[in-house]
């Protein structure tokens, strides 16, 4: 009978042992290989295993949010509004990318008469995530690999940016927000056209960095992506200067506030990449 | 001095087999890590072989160069299945008992290595399974004649010294 216990705890033992160390294999490999995208495999496993939690709970939320205000508000009103918002957000953004076609239209014509348009592809999302702000600015959208989205895509309300997708699994992705400290673009003043890099503080404004003191800057001057960062597609706007003053070095120091209020964005697009034909194609 | 030698075993398993199937053929489908390790788990201590088949597994991979935990992972494995079904089942003089829980590890080993390729989307050879199931059979085969001849070897050594 002792030599059955003795057995026995020492089987346990055994295995005790044992899955730590295969744990340990498994971690090693993952810190190793990386997915054709070019991220970790322990990333892309937590998200995969984490996504479908989130999204039960998320569902679950949006089921009871859904079920009271079907039913105990007007449900016409309630569809029509819906319908409508979208429409003003996919309005919203076509108006922005014709903006920004016309002046550059315009500003081309003056020295060269050359036209270009702005075409790409979109798809919606919900963000059913978000992970708390002092921490590391990201979200999670209710789309992945299986939608057709890539690693790097541009995420876009009808504001403007609001980020892009940093990992991803079948059904959910990561997106990182433009206030995160890791995250950082190519932008211009829409006024001036100077260039710049945009970078996240963590904290609800931007630092624009890389434009030199002698350069104009003032309060209220909108930015837009550049499009030299191969990420975000050139003429994208993404927030207004409210800080600026020359700096110690060679370069001001500026502050930009995001048009988009990230604690409060519960609907995005991710843009897929150019549309075959036309200028936005909503998918 | 225990550990020293224990790396050192590994390491030197690991080079025997690079050499000898470098010049011998059959030499490719046997597993001299496989062996050690079931020498520690049945001669030894189950605890200390699955270390042994971490660390004997870390070196292979790192000596094929292949990232760092596939054969650890399969070697721990098999370390945890020989030292388990070799007390559980009577092995004493049943030489196809032996043969069986060394080959069935094995295959353990190449099957958790295969699985961990798929997951990791890692291309595999196609002849892989084939070739692991041969590795498997050499390998058994070898393993219970060596531990054949160190049970003769012990029991003379016994009768010499009464």
């Amino acid at each position: 009978m002792s030599s059955e216990l003795s057995s026995r705890v020492n089987k346990e033992r055994a295995v005790l042992l044992m899955i730590p160390l295969l744990i340990l294999h498994l971690v090693l490999l993952s810190l190793q290989i990386e997915t054709p995208s070019g991220t970790y495999l322990l990333k892309t496993w937590t998200l995969a295993v984490q996504a479908p939690i989130i999204a039960v709970s998320s569902g679950i939320t949006r089921k009871i949010r859904t079920v009271w205000s079907r039913y105990f508000w007007m449900v016409g009103a309630r569809a029509e509004n819906e319908r409508l918002l979208e429409t003003v957000r996919r309005l919203s953004i076509v108006n922005s990318s014709y903006e920004q076609v016309r002046q550059e239209n315009a500003r081309l014509h003056r020295l060269l008469a050359i036209g270009e348009s702005i075409p790409y592809t979109t798809i919606g999302a919900h963000v059913v995530a978000r992970t708390p702000s002092f921490l590391s600015n990201v979200i999670y959208i209710d789309r992945g690999s299986k939608d057709g989205i890539h690693v790097d895509a541009p995420v876009i309300s009808g504001d403007g940016v609001v980020g892009r997708t940093v990992l991803l699994s079948r059904r959910q992705s990561q997106v990182q927000l433009i206030t995160n400290p890791d995250a950082s673009m190519g932008v211009m003043l829409e006024r001036t056209r100077v260039p710049g890099v945009l970078r996240g503080s963590g904290d609800f404004l931007l630092n624009l960095n890389y434009i030199g003191n002698s350069e104009q800057v003032e309060n209220g001057d909108v930015v837009l992506s550049s499009g030299l960062d191969g990420i975000y597609p050139k003429g994208l706007a993404i927030g207004k200067v409210v800080e600026s003053s020359k700096g110690n070095g060679v370069f001001r120091s500026i502050k930009v506030q995001p048009f988009v209020d990230l604690m409060r964005i519960e609907e995005i697009s991710i843009l897929l990449g150019p549309a075959p034909q036309g200028p936005m194609q909503q998918r | 001095m225990k550990y020293l030698f224990l790396g050192l075993s590994a390491f030197l398993a690991i080079v025997a087999q690079m050499i000898a199937g470098n010049n011998f053929f059959l030499f490719n489908f046997l597993d001299m890590a496989l062996i050690l390790v079931a020498y520690w788990a049945v001669y030894r201590s189950r605890m200390q072989a699955l270390f042994v088949g971490s660390l004997t597994g870390l070196l292979l991979d790192a000596a094929i160069g292949w990232p760092l935990g596939y054969n650890g992972f399969g070697k721990t494995l098999a370390a945890f299945a020989i030292g388990q079904c070799w007390k559980r089942f009577n092995t004493a003089d049943q030489l196809w008992v032996r043969f069986s829980i060394i080959a069935a590890s094995s295959c353990l080993s190449s099957l958790s290595m295969f699985v961990l390729f798929l997951l990791l989307e890692r291309s595999s050879s196609k002849i892989y399974l084939g070739a692991s199931l041969l590795q498997a059979l050499v390998t058994a085969a070898v393993a219970v004649i060596i531990f054949a001849g160190l049970e003769n070897y012990k029991r003379t050594q016994t009768n010499k010294a009464h």
